[in-house]
């Protein structure tokens, strides 16, 4: 029995007759009230994360309209900020386990917070299920309100929280947000319920590149990020930038549903990886260790090992359940149907079910410069990878799976997040990428080098469609990316190529 | 769309085993094209004859030879990143085309650049034949260069990978210039390191092992604001310690 139990912040109607939620919002008044430097305050904890602090213009901390009152000093020595700030792992194998310990961390404040206020020693954060049905699309209503009961200034409030169309009406979309992930069966690779690079995210070893989110962080993560934070004239809110995302208390509450969903997906039998360097952390690959301080003074390095598994954390959840309607039918019997194959004999074999090599079937020709109202790709096939991909598909059976075919939008680069991307393949809606990590990613003195952020969608589907209508013998295919929110002319966004992969299926 | 660890693993081994075998050649230093010889006129100090003396028994093309030895030995471990990444965004029949004429664009940089950094070893080698001054005048450049604002930023540089054209002759333009760029990044960054084994007296071979050990370090260390900063640049042994302890336990 653990200790802890986070609960769903929706519960009594996700106002603050939600006990977890009125000692949520007390503790994270009391934790703001503590100053920049301090390593148990609000503003420390949000640096952690990621920190515009020395930025004049928005979204530098001082330029944010309140509230909160973000403060910009005073500011730790250089080496407490090289030690704790600007942490967050993103396009990277590490995403949830760096973000697990995070929230222990801050947790551990803020219950210190709650019970010298006189509240429960048991006090954990709650979660935002939004995907769960019954209206938690919304954000809960304790977010929305100017006052706590008391009359005081609700901490939970914040000024620049616009939603998905910008006017303060703060939810989700459903779709394009969507917890399909959570049928992904492999944290790393790919295989047919697993689009490429898994549900954790790519192998990250001594070198990042590719800058590609994992299957969890691309979505639901990184669409509720911009669609919560939203934007508004020519400022965004704190949720679609990681730079200032953690000064929103609602970023604790989608981090713990992440967590949850990472945590519902292993009681569903899947496995974290076993490989060293991910057990390891960074530090097998030279980086600096994961270092969160901790309420009672020390600083706690850990490892994705030590938090692979809430057994060994003395927390759990109200509910591990992921999926509000029940699981379609295995994708590989699905698409083998679709084609026209007999599945009578199927049995799934891990080796022959696993995306292998890859190989570039086409692209487009130039860089192009996203319009609000959308941009057009000519893709260019190449006529021997596309022999390939025809010949898997006309040879495909139960013992030969044909190959999985991606849509790669280049080193997309920008300097604004908070919008999401639509992209279609001959008139056929794909799916919705969204650009959260877009600013910092494309900062030629940034972590990512300037190289942008990619990303990888699966259209197996269409080109199994074409198959099915002999019409695969293309030279080309139109790609249509079209952005949510207009852009603004102080914005812009361009995109690096996009191109098509074949992926082979099993060794 | 990242290739499979085994097609990574190879372009890793195959460049290692090309740079080793070029650090063979360098260390048994054929045709003393490494060193810079001297005679008793060379060793009087500068004038037109020992000018004369020096060019006769070290002439342009030996050193040439040797510099881009150097370059390639040392700096091949530093393309294996930018090769994946050209192999990952290219038709499976161009890959080692595009990858050569990116390694082209690359060398060439640092060969133009080899021009100038083999006058000053001569001038050097002409005011101060078989002193340290030069080499400890460089090393101390070096030292401050390398905290400084301006090399982290040639650094950063050269992690962008971008996009590069699929087709035709676009693809070729793109991955050569791909290559000039990230070489100009490069000798941005680690000319003086580059320099300072050229122009000790004695103990060179040493010095490159050690400067190589730090480059390639240097550049697998993430991008950073750019910034005065003291930092020996230790990742390689960083991972070279982190690795051996995970697989001894």
């Amino acid at each position: 029995m653990s200790t802890y139990l986070r609960n769903n912040a929706w519960n009594n109607q996700g106002t603050f007759d939600n006990s977890d939620l009125l000692w949520y919002a007390k503790a994270v008044g009391a934790l703001q009230s503590r100053a920049l430097d301090d390593e148990s305050s609000w503003w420390f904890f949000a640096a952690m994360h990621g920190e515009y602090i020395e930025e004049s213009t928005f979204p530098g901390w001082g330029t944010i309209p309140g509230p909160p009152a973000v403060p910009v000093a005073p500011v730790p020595s250089a080496s407490v900020q090289g030690k704790f700030w600007n942490q967050c792992q993103h396009q990277s194998w590490y995403f949830v386990p760096w973000h697990r310990g995070y929230l222990i961390a801050l947790e551990g404040h803020l219950r210190k917070a709650v019970i010298d206020l006189g509240g429960p020693d048991d006090w954990a954060l709650p979660y935002w299920n939004y995907l769960g049905g019954d209206g938690q699309y919304k954000i809960p209503p304790a977010f929305t309100q100017k006052n706590l009961p008391d009359g005081a200034a609700n901490p939970l409030y914040v000024n620049a929280r616009f939603g998905p169309k910008g006017d303060r009406n703060i939810y989700i979309e459903i779709p394009p947000i969507s917890g399909d992930c959570q049928r992904n069966t492999l944290y790393t690779g790919s295989n047919s319920q697993t689009t490429r690079p898994g549900y954790g995210g790519p192998k990250s070893g001594f070198s990042h590149g590719g800058n590609v989110s994992g299957n969890l962080e691309s979505n639901p993560h990184n669409k509720v990020h911009v669609q919560v934070g939203g934007q508004a004239n020519d400022i965004w809110g704190l949720m679609s930038d990681p730079g200032i995302a953690a000064l929103d208390p609602i970023f604790y509450l989608h981090h713990a549903n992440i967590d949850r969903m990472w945590a519902a997906w292993n009681a569903l039998g899947n496995s974290n990886p076993t490989d060293p360097n991910w057990l390891k952390g960074p530090t097998a690959s030279g980086d600096r260790k994961f270092m969160m301080p901790m309420v009672d003074g020390t600083t706690w390095n850990f490892t994705p090992a030590e938090v692979d598994s809430l057994s060994k954390l003395d927390y759990t959840y109200e509910d591990l359940d992921t999926e509000s309607e029940p699981l379609l039918a295995d994708a590989l019997t699905k698409r083998f149907t679709k084609l026209g194959i007999n599945t009578d004999n199927l049995t799934i074999d891990a080796a022959m079910d696993k995306g292998e090599t890859s190989e570039l079937i086409g692209a487009n020709k130039k860089a192009l410069h996203l319009q609000s109202d959308g941009v057009k790709a000519n893709v260019k096939l190449s006529k021997q990878p596309l022999k390939t991909v025809r010949n898997s598909l006309k040879s495909a059976s139960i013992s030969s799976i044909p190959d999985h075919i991606y849509l790669q939008v280049e080193n997309v680069k920008g300097n604004i997040d908070a919008n999401m991307l639509s992209v279609s393949v001959n008139d056929t809606y794909v799916d919705h990428v969204s650009l959260f990590g877009l600013r910092n990613a494309s900062k030629a003195d940034g972590h990512h080098g300037g190289e942008g952020l990619t990303f990888i969608l699966n259209i197996t589907d269409v080109f199994d469609d074409l198959h099915i209508n002999n019409a695969l013998d293309i030279n080309e295919l139109d790609v249509k990316i079209v952005p949510d929110n207009d852009i603004a002319a102080s914005h812009d966004i361009t995109i690096g190529r996009v191109s098509i992969y074949r992926e082979q299926q099993g060794s | 769309m990242r290739n499979t660890a085994t097609v990574r693993n190879n372009i890793s081994i195959s460049i290692i085993m090309i740079s080793v075998l070029l650090w063979v050649v360098l260390l048994f230093n054929p045709g003393n094209i490494m060193t810079v010889e001297h005679c008793h006129i060379s060793m009087g100090g500068y004038s037109s004859a020992s000018l004369q003396m020096i060019l006769q028994m070290n002439p342009i093309s030996d050193m040439m030879i040797g510099w881009s030895l150097m370059v390639f030995a040392m700096m091949l471990p530093k393309l294996i990143v930018p090769i994946q990444h050209i192999y990952d965004r290219s038709f499976k029949n161009k890959r080692l085309f595009l990858s050569i004429l990116f390694v082209l664009g690359y060398a060439i940089v640092w060969i133009s650049v080899g021009f100038i950094m083999n006058a000053i070893i001569i001038g050097a080698n002409l005011w101060y034949p078989m002193s340290y001054f030069p080499a400890l005048l460089i090393g101390v450049i070096a030292v401050v260069w390398q905290f400084s604002p301006i090399k982290q930023r040639f650094l950063n540089r050269s992690h962008n990978h971008k996009s590069i054209a699929a087709f035709g002759l676009p693809a070729v333009r793109d991955a050569f210039t791909f290559g000039a760029e990230h070489g100009a990044w490069c000798v941005g960054s680690g000319w003086a390191l580059m320099l300072f084994p050229m122009l000790l007296p004695q103990g060179h071979n040493i010095a490159m092992l050690l400067v190589t050990f730090i480059m390639v370090g240097e550049h697998m260390d993430h991008p950073r604001i750019p910034s005065w900063k003291v930092d020996f640049r230790l990742k390689l042994f960083k991972i070279f310690i982190a690795q051996t302890r995970m697989r001894l336990r």
